[in-house]
Order: C-alpha cells, then structure tokens, then sequence
C-alpha cells in the first residue's frame, strides 16, 4: 500500500475526474465521487489497517442526517454542514471504536453489522427528527460557497469533486507516510507489532475514527447534494454497497475506491434498465473479481504495468 | 448557350423549390414534449412500479399528443430508492429541460419527487396515496389521482363497522412508512369516533417479507378483524400468512389499500375467499373512461385491466388532459387548467379538487368470493360499496406551500 505520493494514481484519478462531466450526465459523476468519498473510508480501513467494517453506512448516514439539519434548521452554510458531519462521523466511530477494535476477525466485523442495524433502527424510532421511512426533506437547494453560488449540477459536481480530492489525497499521504507503514505491519501480523511495541489499539482506533470522518463527509455531500435525506443513506444496504465498490475496485489503492465507485454506479445504472434483479448480476460479477482478480480492477493497471516491466497504474 | 446569370438565377430557384418541402415540413412539424416517468424497475416494489409504467406508457402513446406537441415518454427508472428519484428528476429536470414529470411506486418516493419538481418549477402528477401528498405537504405543482389514505380508511373501515356492529376488537399490522402510518392514523381515528377497541398494532419496515411473529402476536390478541396497512406485495404477503394460520375462521381481514386485479390473482381464491379489500380501481365498474382502459389494456395484454394500469393510465390521463385544456405546455397554465377540471377517468366522471389537487373519484370496498362462485377467471371479488368520501379541503392542511 504504501508508496510514492502523488503517484500516477494521482494523475489518473484527477484526470477522471475533469473528463467524467462531459462523458456524462454531471448528476451521475456527482453521484459517484459521493460513493467514491464513502468507499474511501472502506479502502482505508480494509487496505491499510485489514479492518473489515460493515458499518460504514451508519457514519455516512449520521453525517447526511446532521448535515441536513444544520442546512435546514440552522441555516448552516454547506461548508460548516459537511464539517460538522466529518466531525459527527468521527465522533461517533471513536466511540464505537473504543469499544470493538480491540475484537478481532469475524466479532470485529459483527459489531460493525450490529452498530449498523442499531443505526437504522434508531432512524426509525426517531422519525420526528430524521423523516424515517419519508427521509429528511426541506432543504435548501441553492448555496454559496466562498461567495460562490452552488446552483447548477455542475457547480455542486465541482463542490464534491474538491471535497473527494482533499480526502483522496490524504489517504494516499497518510498510507504513503510512516503512520501508513505501521497501520500495513498491524494488517500483516497484528500480534507482532503489538510486540515491536506499537499500541496497536491506539493505531486501528485511530484509522476507524478517520474512516468514520470521510464516511460522514461523503453523507454531508449527499444531503447537500439532493436537498433531502433518504433513508437509504443510513440502511445496512448503504455500507454493503460501500464494501463491494471496495472490494471491486480494490483495496490495496486509494484509486482502487474511486474505480469500484465508477464501475458500480455506471453498471448498476445499465443492467437495472435490462433486469430487475440486477443485484445478482452485480453479485456474479463482485464473485468474479474475488476469484480472477482479487486486487480489483485498480490492480487491472498494475498488472499491464508489471508485464510491461514499467511502473504505471502503481497506487 | 445558357448565360451565366441566368444560370444561378434557375440553379437557386430549383435549390429553393427542393429545400422547400423539408422547410415547409419543419415549419409544421409539432414540436415534441418530454414527460417524465419515475417508476421502480426494481427493488422491493419493481412488480408494481413496472406495471405502473405500462400504464402511464400507453397512455401517453394512446393520446399521441397534447396541447399540439407530439409526446415523447421518458422513462426514469429510480430502483425503489427516494434518493436515485430525486438525482435522476434533477438530472431531466436541469439538463434535459423536462417539466412535466408522473408516476411513483411508493409514497416515499412520491413525497420526494413533489418536493423536487415544485422547487424546479415543473408539474407532478403521481399516485401516492399517503395524506400528506394533498395535506401539510402539499404545492401547487403537484396533483394527485387515487385517494388519499383518509378516504380509503373512511371507504372501508366504516363500512365494514357498519355492517359488523358486533366486530370491536380491530389488531392492526402496519407498514412503517409514511402510507403505512398515514393508514394506521386513520384507522386510529375511525375507531375513536366508532368506539373501536384498537387492541393492537404491529409494524413491519419496509425490507421485512416474513410475518408469521406480527400474526402470531395478532392471534394472541384475539381480535374480531386484523386491518392490513400496507402495500403492495407486503399486503398479498401478510395476508397469505394470516390465512395460512387459520386467522381467517374467526377473523374477519381487511386490506385497507389493495392493487386489486394483481393482487388477487396473486393470492388466488382460497386466499381470498371472504377477505375484504380496499380498492381504487375495478374491471368490472363500466364507464365510458373506464371502456377506453379496457381496450386500450386489452390491445397491449389481451386481458382486464388491473388497478396498476389504471392508475399507471390515470396520472398520464390527468396531465395530458390539462395540457389540451391549457393549450398550452406551459407550467402555470396547466396548474390552472387543471383545477375545477372534470373528464371521464378510469372510474367515471373524475374531478380535479381546486383546494388540494385532489382527483375526486370512487373508492371500493370489495369482498372476495370463493372459486365456485366466480363468473371468469378474472371474477375474484365483488364491489360490496363505492364511496367518495373525501376530508374537506380545510380540513386536509393543505396551504400550497
């Protein structure tokens, strides 16, 4: 994981990035560096620190809820919004995480489930301020931004993209930094590092707080994004999503979060207009990846690139 | 020899007179008009959002135009999920310019997709049935066709105390959504005023298929009739399983909201045999709107037509009816066309509420009959009452915001 920063990912990814407006409708590319945003918590923790969390919906969904009703109660302005739903995000994870990343393995990842599940229940049962099953509607939908006015989809697709950008970086530094080799020590042999004198607790807490932020940012992104909550953001559904973008993009990148978002969206948007049990296909496909390409389809250029004897597509 | 003046004079007037017939078409070419659908494809309720597309569908290819401009249909699939709604209506809506938007598969949705093409600027017929849509939440861009929860509750319920005076002890199973919670409020407020024992209630979210817990807990509380809040495929779930566990001896069973025809057939006689339903539509109501459905559905399938085409049909039929009325694709004056408006809809003579946006149309209270007793293979139910009953416009909270 660790490696040069910025890297030919970089490029690639920022390039995507100016090209997608114009390959397609700007709602749709809004709509995937938002999951791109939210896969990145999932990358983060699975890639660099081996933590697999089912939970990451629960931040997202936090972060969306109470960035919409500081827009909309508060007439909090979008960039306070998305800030506070990073820190509600990072709150909430470093709460939780000191309670369950000191469990390892398949109770580490059945917490997270659990926390989930709890989540969404608690949206429900607090309808009056989440919207429940209706999600969190009423929120303004013109904005400014540095004097900037956030109107037309592609000025919120510039909002976002910024918003993945900083994130993408930070991730891409921190695992290219000497914290990011530790967290790669604790994924390959926790006990070990443990032993080398790491407080590894202190480590997987700190990436599962960092996790929760960018997950939160990317549910802040949504809610101003659509100008309403759905309840969808806070289902278990949400963080399964986030996993299998992970999973089919790749974790050993940053990039590989923004590839499984790209692949996920525009193939769930083509096959659901041909069958609608598209999931299945999605399911076949997430089964393939595993089996014949377990790096993702971000390993795809490393591979090129390893038989080419050159060093491009490197995360 | 020709000269050459002579020459580009002729050479321009053949241009122009070869030019002219594709110049003369576009000049009397109708323009064409973009109407949005949003349907599930799929997801929880795709059964229902499909069949609800190939109504609104027909429909629009039935009337070919409207105000002078040839329609063109766009289907926008949102997967039963409010948020894709809402992303794809803002994609029409800002990029392709699209004002004039129909349909939803579930309430939810509806609630999301009213507020979005309000604050667009655009005109929203759809088929949700929860209060809210004509009530508190209600806007000037948006219209509704089938009842609203209130008169379904008001069209079955009371009737069904009427006739069942003995019946107090009512157990409830409820959707928790925002239609499912409309209903059970309703219910809730029927039983007040009739001195109902509401002797429970069970709520099931939206992702649940299995119910045998919520049955068993209804059993426990012996009541005289299980009301079913719900819709779609839940409603025809919920009621197998309570007619698998033998609730149906000593218990009458309502299903406040049914699809009716689908539904039916999907539960089959046994199932259905002495369960009331609710209904918003029915084949076997003839009208002259009603006939034009049928042949319409009958062309495209060979059958009857189910409640879902119908209502697929109708908030197509509304929209298209205001733009001929306007004549005119403009927003505002469709909004005006529309209200105070009467035409011939599905169930009879239908009339657009100028308060609300409320279509006011019948509701039915159907009883389903036992195989034997069936006159077709579409015979599953007889329309026991027909009621308009409808909560007076200041009394809905309805301020078009």
């Amino acid at each position: 994981m660790a490696g040069r920063f910025p890297n030919v990912a970089t490029l690639l990814v920022v390039a995507a990035l100016v090209v997608m407006p114009f390959v397609m409708h700007t709602t749709l590319a809004t709509q995937i560096v938002i999951f791109a945003t939210g896969t990145l918590s999932v990358t983060l923790l699975l890639g660099a620190v081996g933590l697999l969390s089912f939970g990451q919906g629960l931040f997202l969904g936090l972060g969306a809820y109470t960035c919409a009703i500081l827009l909309r109660d508060h007439q909090a302005g979008p960039l306070t919004g998305l800030v506070v739903a990073m820190l509600a995000g990072a709150a909430l994870a470093l709460a939780l995480g000191a309670l369950i990343v000191r469990r390892r393995g398949v109770y580490f990842v059945m917490l997270t489930l659990a926390f989930a599940q709890m989540g969404y229940f608690a949206m429900l049962a607090f309808k009056g301020v989440t919207g429940g099953e209706n999600g969190l509607t009423g929120l303004p939908r013109t904005f400014r931004v540095l004097g900037l006015p956030i109107e037309s989809p592609l000025s919120f697709y510039v909002l976002t993209t910024v918003a993945f950008l900083i994130v993408f970086l930070l991730v891409q530094r921190l695992t290219a930094s000497p914290l990011g080799s530790v967290l790669a020590a604790i994924r390959e042999n926790e006990g070990r590092s443990e032993a080398l004198g790491y407080p590894v607790v202190r480590y997987k807490l700190a990436a599962f707080t960092a996790a929760g932020a960018i997950a939160g940012l990317a549910g802040g992104l949504h809610a101003v994004f659509l100008g309403f909550v759905p309840p969808s953001d806070i289902e278990l559904e949400m963080s399964q999503r986030l996993l299998i973008m992970a999973i089919i993009g790749g974790v050993g990148s940053p990039a590989g979060a923004f590839a499984g978002s790209v692949f996920y969206t525009l193939v769930s948007e083509a096959l659901s207009e041909i069958w609608a049990r598209w999931l299945a296909l999605i399911a076949l496909l997430l089964i393939a990846i595993v089996l014949f390409l377990p790096g993702g389809l971000w390993s795809i250029g490393r591979l090129v690139a390893g038989r080419w004897g050159g060093r491009a597509g490197h995360g | 020899m020709i000269e050459r003046r002579r020459f580009l004079t002729s050479a321009t007037a053949a241009a122009a007179v070869l030019a002219a017939p594709p110049l003369i078409r576009r000049a009397n070419a109708q323009s064409v008009l973009d109407i949005a659908a949003v349907y599930s494809l799929s997801g929880t309720f795709a059964n229902v959002g499909s069949a609800l597309n190939d109504g609104s569908k027909w429909a629009v290819e039935a009337y070919g135009s409207a105000g002078g401009n040839k329609l063109n249909y766009v289907l926008l699939d949102d997967r039963g999920d409010a948020g894709e709604a809402v992303r794809k209506v803002q994609e029409v809506m800002t990029q392709h310019g699209i004002k004039h938007v129909v349909g939803c598969t579930n309430s939810a949705i509806g609630l999301a997709v009213q507020k979005e093409v309000h604050a667009r600027g655009g005109i929203y017929v759809n088929e949700a049935g929860a209060d809210e849509i004509t009530g508190k939440d209600c806007n000037r861009s948006s219209f509704r066709w089938p009842v609203a929860c209130y008169s379904a509750v008001n069209s079955t319920v009371r009737p069904l105390i009427d006739k069942f005076p003995q019946a107090k002890r009512w157990y409830t199973i409820t959707g928790q959504y925002v239609f499912g919670d409309s209903l059970l409020s309703n219910c809730k407020q029927v039983f007040q005023e009739k001195g109902i024992q509401h002797v429970g209630n069970s709520y099931h979210s939206l992702s649940d298929r299995e119910y045998s817990g919520y049955i068993a807990t209804a059993l426990s509380a012996a009541p005289d009739v299980l009301a079913v809040c719900n819709f779609g495929n839940q409603t025809v779930d919920v009621i197998r399983q309570a007619v698998s566990y033998g609730m149906k001896r000593n218990t009458k069973i309502l299903a406040v909201w049914s699809t009716g025809l689908d539904q039916y057939q999907a539960l089959g006689p046994e199932n259905c045999d002495g369960v009331y339903f609710g209904c918003n539509f029915w084949h076997g109501v003839d009208s002259p709107g009603g006939r034009r459905v049928a042949e319409i559905v009958k062309q495209k399938t060979g059958d009857v037509p189910n409640y879902l085409h119908a209502c697929g049909y109708a908030v197509a039929q509304v929209l298209i009816e205001g733009i001929n009325k306007a004549g005119s694709t403009d927003v505002p004056k469709i909004i005006g066309a529309l209200e105070g408006l009467s035409y011939e809809g599905p169930t009879g003579t239908e009339t657009v509420r100028p308060q609300d946006h409320q279509v006011l149309k019948d509701y039915y209270l159907m009883l389903g009959k036992a195989k034997g007793a069936m006159k077709d293979k579409n015979d599953f139910a007889d329309v026991v009452a027909a009621t308009k009953a409808f909560l007076p416009p200041d009394k809905t909270g309805c301020t078009m915001g």
